[in-house]
């Protein structure tokens, strides 16, 4: 078995049955889990920020960084192996806060919103969803069976 | 436990003292490169380390850097302390930390990240960088190496706090504990004969709300550096996000959302120019 971990602004696809897909310890980033059971292809995005309009210059050296342009990457490059749109499975999980945060950055709230409405503007249907709260997630794929498990400080993993 | 804790923090190793020469070097102004070239290479272990730091590409040096005389030369005065007190941190950072994050050196790739916003915040702010601020940032939290000797299983009582009585993280130390690693990390710091400013920083890294005196911009800027850092998850422990967000930072500084959503793109930019800065090892 291949543990292949995607980092922060980062994403991996595979096609590879032994691969399990994992990112660390999100906190407001989120993780965009996306798997075809048919031709048993996955992949994994770990995006910081909503917006690629924030930085049109990094957005184009790492589009990963961003929800907006990450996102269509992890989808192109998981057609390229042979998913299809249509069959993909699609779970969103992470964009936490801090404790009471009410007025604080909102980063994480932002994060969920972005996603929510790039789903919803291509027609794309959020299968599950793990999002919100204030503690850390470990997500991972298998790209066997499509496995989704999420691990919080909170204790067990489970799945999603 | 608490007892243990406070004794060992007078056992620790006096800080390093080429940093102090070096910084009083530097303030006395009447210095020549060579002299101070000589004091760095007295010292091996940091003489070494500013060596791989002077060619990290966060210096942005464009000559390669052969020697401490070199580095003397090009960096440059608010550099070399930079580089020099990084130096002097780091050996602090080893090991294998118990309860907290599973190595120490991933407490220190957090600390450089919170060190490196700092600056990033404070040049946003005022045009200018803070050596002082840069310091307390990557001395925040300190304290934790010497807490993640002791706390063994209660550790996992501390966790129980956080997590089914909706207590913060440094509420939970202090309860199951006695003392939080804001307080312990203050203390090594005395141990050590930092300045006030950057004590005061260290001990309230989590509650600069607590802090009487008006108009303290370190501990804030510490406070928000560590906050914004661990948001995005960079060196997260398993206190994770356990810490109470104080929405007035935000306000005291006029910051808007954007400011801070640009800073943390910055922050990645600057960790991958900064490897030299954060592989100690």
């Amino acid at each position: 078995m291949a543990t292949i971990v995607v980092g922060i602004s980062d994403f991996k696809a595979s096609q590879n049955s032994s691969d399990v897909l994992i990112t660390y310890a999100l906190g407001s980033c989120i993780a965009v889990v996306v798997y075809d059971p048919h031709a048993r292809v996955g992949g994994m995005l770990h995006f910081m920020l909503p917006n690629a309009s924030l930085d049109a210059v990094k957005a184009r050296e790492n589009p990963c960084m961003f929800a907006d342009t990450g996102i269509p990457l992890l989808f192109k490059a998981c057609y390229q192996l042979g998913a299809e749109k249509k069959r993909m499975i699609v779970k969103i999980a992470g964009g936490a806060s801090i404790l009471n945060d009410t007025d604080f950055f909102r980063i994480g709230q932002k994060n969920i919103t972005a996603v929510r409405k790039i789903f919803w503007k291509n027609n794309v249907f959020i299968d599950k969803e793990d999002t919100g709260q204030n503690f850390n997630r470990t997500v991972s794929l298998g790209i066997a069976d499509g496995r989704c498990t999420v691990k919080s400080a909170q204790g067990m993993a489970r799945e999603l | 436990m608490l007892d243990k804790i406070l004794r060992t923090i007078e056992r620790i190793p006096a800080f390093p003292a080429t940093v102090r020469k070096v910084e009083e070097l530097i303030s006395a102004g009447d210095y020549s490169a060579a002299q101070l070239a000589r004091v760095i290479e007295l010292d091996q272990a940091i003489a070494a380390q500013i060596l791989k730091m002077s060619n990290s590409a966060y210096f942005g040096v464009r000559q390669p850097i052969r020697s401490i005389m070199d580095a003397v030369t090009y960096l440059g005065q608010e550099n070399i302390i930079r580089a020099v007190r990084t130096a002097g941190i780091s050996r602090f950072y080893h090991g294998p930390l118990k309860g907290y994050v599973p190595t120490a050196v991933q407490l220190w790739e957090h600390s450089v990240a919170a060190a490196l916003m700092s600056q990033i915040l404070f040049q946003k702010l005022y045009r200018r960088r803070n050596h002082q601020l840069y310091t307390a940032a990557l001395l925040h939290d300190v304290g934790k190496l010497v807490m993640g000797e002791f706390v063994g299983e209660s550790f996992q009582k501390v966790m129980e706090r956080v997590i089914h009585h909706g207590c913060s993280f440094l509420e939970a130390e202090e309860q199951i504990i006695g003392i939080n690693h804001a307080e312990v990390g203050r203390r090594i710091a005395e141990h050590w004969k930092f300045p006030e400013d950057i004590k005061e920083a260290i001990a309230f890294h989590h509650r600069p709300d607590l802090l009487e005196k008006e108009n303290k911009t370190i501990p804030w800027l510490v406070y928000l550096s560590d906050q914004i850092c661990l948001m995005t998850g960079i060196g997260v422990g398993e206190d994770g996000l356990a810490y109470r967000g104080l929405g007035e930072v935000i306000e005291k500084f006029n910051l808007r959302m954007r400011d801070v959503e640009e800073s943390i793109v910055e922050l990645t930019d600057q960790l991958e120019a900064a490897r030299g800065l954060v592989n100690i090892e």
